[in-house]
């Protein structure tokens, strides 16, 4: 369990940021900006959640395998594809946590500040950020999660090749299908402890943000 | 008075057009009309908030837009205050983190203590704004527009959410403040008692046009009242005379009379009152009617119906006069109000202005 343990953790610690960056940019264009082919753009950041994680492999699979870059690199079946993997099914959660916050954040207090001296980066840094950062963190605590815990779509473009790309969810079906039930649970009690503790940072974070609006 | 704005432009949104032309010293000007009559878009567009089609905007000099030379600055250079309706104090930060917020200068903390002090709101430094009462955010957010000390203030209704005494006490002390720091000032309301206790200069604005400026003085001169407040074309206007009957006063017309507020100024004879139309209210037939109301209960017929964005204007035939009302698209849903319907209404005597040549709204 523990090669597995330790790439979920190195599969996080890649998206976690990766979530957090492109997540708070797409919601906050979302929230904000008016733009030519806005609602296009927001029923594809949401297709992802709709699609079985299968489906979207397979998508995956096939766009990437015609990339000449990727299929030179073979990054196919290996740890950068299990990295990226998770990111698709997970983006959305966070790209929609970060607009619903945004958007629940009063244009006058933004257009106080800039009736106060703010330039358009300051007054993100200075408002706009801050009353958005409980439901930020808690949409990455839920994206992270969803991260953690993906299987499908790991298994399409990354394949479960232990020590390389069996992430912990993939360790888990490999040790049912060995009939190793004892490791599989033990496997699964880590993750569900996980997805509990993720889940009341979420609660907290939700809390905070309510106080504050 | 020399011009410390001078502002000439127009904007034209979705079917509404505004425009606006206006001019203010270092005075109190009072931008006074009716719902959607335009005022909080105008004060959008001098603080930057929102870009006019085209016109010229000068500040002391400065240039803030020009569509002929395609100036526009940007609300963060532009030195203006700007008092939002909800005074959007930013909740995260403390009251004297809020009126810190504008300062650049090194002793910004200081400053912005000596104006929570200015404001009577010492020992309250560290409290967030949902541990403050209405009036205490009213000052906090007074005092974070001045704080940057600009070099004009808009005020959007600041006081509309505040009850009676309270906001007399906020007035009196912004007229104080005003003479004190002397920053032109430009303050939207629909509130009478406003006009009568800060203006200096009144710009009456309708439909998105300014209909008329006004030297506030001018509002209580015997010979131009009439003529000034019918020129707000809106609120109902009475010509008629105080009388005492019964101990009490009452204005009274040939078809009818109104209880008024004890005592009047003046005491007796000719007068002129005006009831602006959200102070009117229409009454249920089946249900107890409120004390305050009932000495002024009269019966009328609609003649016009005019439905707005989130209003609804009513004319009513009553006594020989024509009734102006106004009310909320969703108030009053189980009485019927189409043309031609009777209707009882009322008005509270606290609610009536008695126009005479001294302001002196009801106390």
């Amino acid at each position: 369990m523990r090669p597995s343990f330790i790439i979920s953790l190195k599969v996080l610690a890649v998206d976690v940021p990766i979530l957090f960056f492109i997540g708070t940019l797409m919601g906050w264009t979302l929230a904000k900006k008016q733009f030519k082919g806005r609602a296009i753009v927001d029923t594809l950041v949401v297709l992802p959640i709709v699609l079985p994680p299968s489906v979207l492999g397979l998508y995956l699979l096939m766009t990437l395998s015609h990339i000449p870059f990727i299929r030179e690199s073979r990054i196919l079946f290996s740890f950068p594809a299990a990295a990226l993997a998770p990111l698709f099914p997970s983006l959305p959660i966070m790209i929609q946590a970060a607009k619903s916050g945004f958007c629940s954040v009063d244009e006058r207090l933004e257009q106080a500040a800039r009736t106060l001296g703010d330039n358009e980066l300051k007054v993100f840094c200075r408002v706009t950020f801050p009353l958005t950062r409980s439901s930020l963190m808690a949409g990455l605590a839920l994206a992270s999660m969803r991260a953690l815990g993906d299987f499908g779509v790991t298994l399409m473009i990354a394949g479960n090749i232990p020590g390389r790309t069996q992430t912990l969810p993939l360790y888990i079906y490999s040790r049912v299908e060995a009939m190793k039930f004892f490791e599989a649970n033990l496997a699964a009690l880590l993750l569900t402890i996980l997805g509990i503790a993720s889940l009341s940072i979420v609660k907290k974070l939700e809390g905070k943000h309510a106080e504050l609006s | 008075m020399q011009s410390c704005l001078e502002a000439n432009f127009s904007k034209t949104l979705g079917n509404f057009h505004l425009n606006v032309s206006l001019y203010l010293g270092e005075e109190i000007g009072v931008l006074f009309g009716p719902s959607g009559a335009g005022k909080s878009l105008t004060l959008n567009v001098l603080a930057g908030l929102v870009k006019p089609d085209r016109g010229k905007i000068t500040l002391r000099g400065r240039i803030l837009y020009d569509s002929a030379s395609s100036v526009f600055l940007k609300p963060a250079a532009r030195k203006i205050g700007l008092v939002f309706q909800e005074l959007a104090l930013f909740p995260h930060l403390s009251a004297i983190e809020n009126v810190a917020y504008g300062l650049k200068e090194p002793n910004k903390w200081q400053l912005a203590k000596e104006w929570l002090d200015k404001m009577r709101l010492s020992g309250l430094y560290e409290r967030m704004p949902h541990q403050l009462s209405g009036g205490q955010k009213q000052r906090v957010a007074l005092a974070r527009a001045l704080a940057p000390k600009p070099d004009l203030l808009l005020l959007d209704e600041p006081f509309s959410a505040l009850e009676g005494p309270m906001r007399r006490a906020l007035r009196r002390e912004l007229k104080n403040l005003f003479l004190e720091i002397k920053i032109p000032t430009l303050y939207v309301t629909h509130d009478v008692e406003d006009v009568c206790s800060l203006a200096t200069k009144v710009f009456l604005i309708r439909d998105g046009s300014i209909t008329a400026t006004i030297d506030a003085n001018k509002l209580w001169d015997p010979q131009s009242q009439e003529n000034v407040w019918h020129s707000l074309g809106w609120g109902t206007l009475i010509q008629g005379e105080i009388i005492m009957e019964e101990g009490n006063h009452w204005f009274r017309w040939p078809e009818g009379k109104l209880k008024l507020l004890q005592p009047t100024s003046p005491a007796r004879g000719k007068a002129t009152v005006f009831i602006p139309p959200e102070h009117i209210k229409l009454l249920y037939p089946d249900l107890p009617v409120d004390p305050e109301l009932k000495p002024n209960a009269m019966e009328g017929k609609i003649i016009e119906r005019i439905e707005m964005n989130h209003l609804v204007r009513l004319y009513i035939h009553s006594a020989g006069i024509e009734w102006h009302t106004e009310h909320p698209k969703d108030s009053y849903s189980t009485l019927n109000l189409n043309e031609g319907q009777n209707v009882s209404f009322s008005v509270k005597p606290s609610m009536i202005y008695v126009l005479t040549e001294e302001c002196d709204p009801p106390k």
